[in-house]
């Protein structure tokens, strides 16, 4: 299984395995990691799933691929920057093993 | 409030006690911290004038309610919320405001369960709900689409040469009952008696008559459960039934707690969600024109401002932990507060013209399925259903209209749709 660290504002990291095909949201959910809310459960509507796509992984995740994402990021609570992503849009793949997320200092 | 001991109580699923939480009944005079000025005597959405048009009622709120307010109630008076921004903060802080006893259901003291995973409040709540996440995450419903399309269509094969139907019995009941029975591992052809259990419920006319009903749907709920145990299989109530929490089986109540709240959330949430969408659909043929139009990558937006224009759950309720102020409104430990999702769906700061369907407004959080931890378990499947109901539906029957005589009308209840939508083509 794919793996993903997540990092907490704080620098504490978690390292799990999220199974493909699942999304890097979920992930953080289901292995109980702080900083990433999720509370849409993923339908792109709440922007509680913010994270900063770490410099090594930029070009493979890429820019938010849909209007939506890149309308609802503009609302999230932190602030957005260039490496912001909504992590529910991001789905693991084997291409993404070893992805490295930070997670910002709050969601809400 | 002088009984403050719920500040004490500590919640344990495994051994579920009553939280015997403080209730402020209208009877017991008005709490000396809640100011007149703000107090409203009925609870507003199950007034004449509300159900003469539900939805105009709730952005009029707007202009006729303090935004903040306290609802008087012979057994539990209770704040009501209309602002989007507060009600976010209340459904955000699950610790000042708790789901004990968020489901109104009376249940006995000495053998008590909860309603999972409503009832659980976090730390608990998400290993409930990490057992069937992975079911009803967008993976997860996507691997249904095909089968929900399916039955979407079979559905309508049984009445489209009729050129006509009445909506809510045809289609809005069977659909989400069908699906659900699939999504649990129950047979089929327990449809007819769960859609009659599902309108007696709604429609009985008495409590003796609803509370019947729902009778008969909790015993074959728990004898499905025993069944499950038996002969486990890959469905929500065998996952459930064989499911571990902190390394420890599942207790029966726990099972039959989470099991009963799928029944209970599942189904007339769907149910209403749809006739409301065919009733508006069914007179505006223009925007029926617009939606065909439109190209497929739309249609998940159009899918998200039908659901903010027909929000169904009149509220989320919590419990107050600790003294807190609201929109410059002071609120106890003690008080109960209702965040009225439909009303803060069409608050005018956020949703600017909020009665008016706009598939292109700029996405913003709404509150159909709640939002925080509690937010709706469903929401992906309940989505899709609407998606290929919708797409299937004016594949095959684009022009339809609202049987000529017939009214809309909506019936008090604790979901808002209307009563009966009889449809012509
Ligand atoms: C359009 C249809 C639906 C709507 C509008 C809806 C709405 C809601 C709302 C507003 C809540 C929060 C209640 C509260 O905070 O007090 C909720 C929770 C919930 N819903 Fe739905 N729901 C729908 C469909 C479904 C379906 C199809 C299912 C499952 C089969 C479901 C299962 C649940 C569960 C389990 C919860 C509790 C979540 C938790 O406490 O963590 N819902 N829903
Ligand atoms: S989980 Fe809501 S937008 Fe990602």
């Amino acid at each position: 299984m794919p793996k993903v660290t997540y990092i907490e504002s704080n620098g504490t990291e978690h390292t799990v395995d999220v199974a493909e095909g699942e999304n890097v949201m979920r992930g953080a959910l289901y292995n109980g990691i702080p900083g990433i809310e999720g509370e849409c459960g993923g339908a792109c509507s709440c922007a509680t799933c913010h994270v900063y796509i770490a410099p090594a992984w930029w070009e493979k995740v890429g820019a938010p691929e849909n209007e939506a994402e890149t309308e609802l990021l503009e609302g999230a609570a932190a602030p957005v920057k260039a490496e912001s992503r909504l992590s529910c849009q991001i789905e693991v793949t084997s291409q993404l093993d070893g992805l490295v997320v930070h997670m910002p200092e709050t969601q809400y | 409030m002088s009984d403050q001991t719920f500040k004490d109580y500590v919640q344990d699923p495994a051994n579920p006690v009553p939280p015997n939480l403080p209730n402020q009944p209208a009877s017991a005079g008005l709490p000396s911290h809640v100011p007149p000025e703000l107090v409203v005597t009925q609870w507003p959405l199950n007034t004449q004038e509300f159900l003469a048009a539900p939805y105009q009622f709730m952005a009029d709120m707007h202009n006729n309610y303090p935004p903040v307010y306290y609802g008087l109630d012979p057994v539990r008076s209770s704040w009501g919320l209309l602002k989007h921004a507060d009600c976010l903060h209340v459904l955000r802080n699950a610790d000042t405001f708790r789901n004990l006893e968020a489901v109104p259901f009376p249940r006995d003291k000495e053998n008590y369960f909860f309603f999972i995973p409503q009832e659980i409040d976090p730390p608990h709540h998400r290993k409930y709900r990490n057992i069937v996440d992975p079911l009803f995450s967008p993976a997860g419903i996507k691997k249904l689409e095909g089968k929900i399309r399916g039955r979407v269509n079979e559905l309508i094969d049984q009445f489209i040469d009729d050129g006509e139907c009445e909506f809510t019995l045809a289609f809005g009941r069977t659909l989400p009952v069908s699906i659900f029975l699939d999504i649990m591992g129950l047979p089929q052809d327990m449809l007819f008696t769960f859609a009659s259990w599902g309108d007696e419920m709604i429609h009985g006319g008495s409590p003796e008559v609803s509370g019947a009903a729902l009778a008969k749907a909790v015993e074959y709920l728990t004898g499905a459960i025993e069944e499950k145990k038996r002969n486990p299989d890959d469905g929500v109530i065998s996952l459930i039934a064989h499911a571990e929490i902190d390394g420890r089986k599942i207790s029966d109540k726990e099972a039959f707690g989470f099991v009963c709240f799928l029944f209970l959330g599942g189904l007339d949430t769907v149910y209403a969600t749809l006739n409301n969408i065919w009733a508006w659909l069914a007179q505006n043929p223009d925007r029926v024109q617009e939606i065909i139009d439109r190209p497929d990558t739309d249609i998940d937006k159009i899918i998200e401002e039908l659901l903010r224009r027909f929000s169904v759950v009149q509220a989320s309720t919590r419990f107050v932990m600790k003294d807190i102020e609201i929109g410059g409104v002071q609120i106890k430990a003690g008080d109960r507060v209702n965040t009225l999702l439909p009303v803060a769906n069409f608050d005018p700061d956020v949703f600017p013209d909020p009665l008016t369907v706009d598939f292109d407004r700029p996405r913003k959080t709404t509150l159909a399925f709640t939002v925080g931890v509690h937010s709706c378990m469903g929401g992906h499947l309940a989505r899709m259903e609407v998606k290929t109901a919708l797409q299937e539906w004016l594949r095959r029957i684009p022009k339809f209209s609202i049987k000529p005589g017939e009214k809309i009308e909506y019936k008090a209840g604790g979901v808002i749709g209307p009563d009966k939508v009889p449809l012509v083509w």
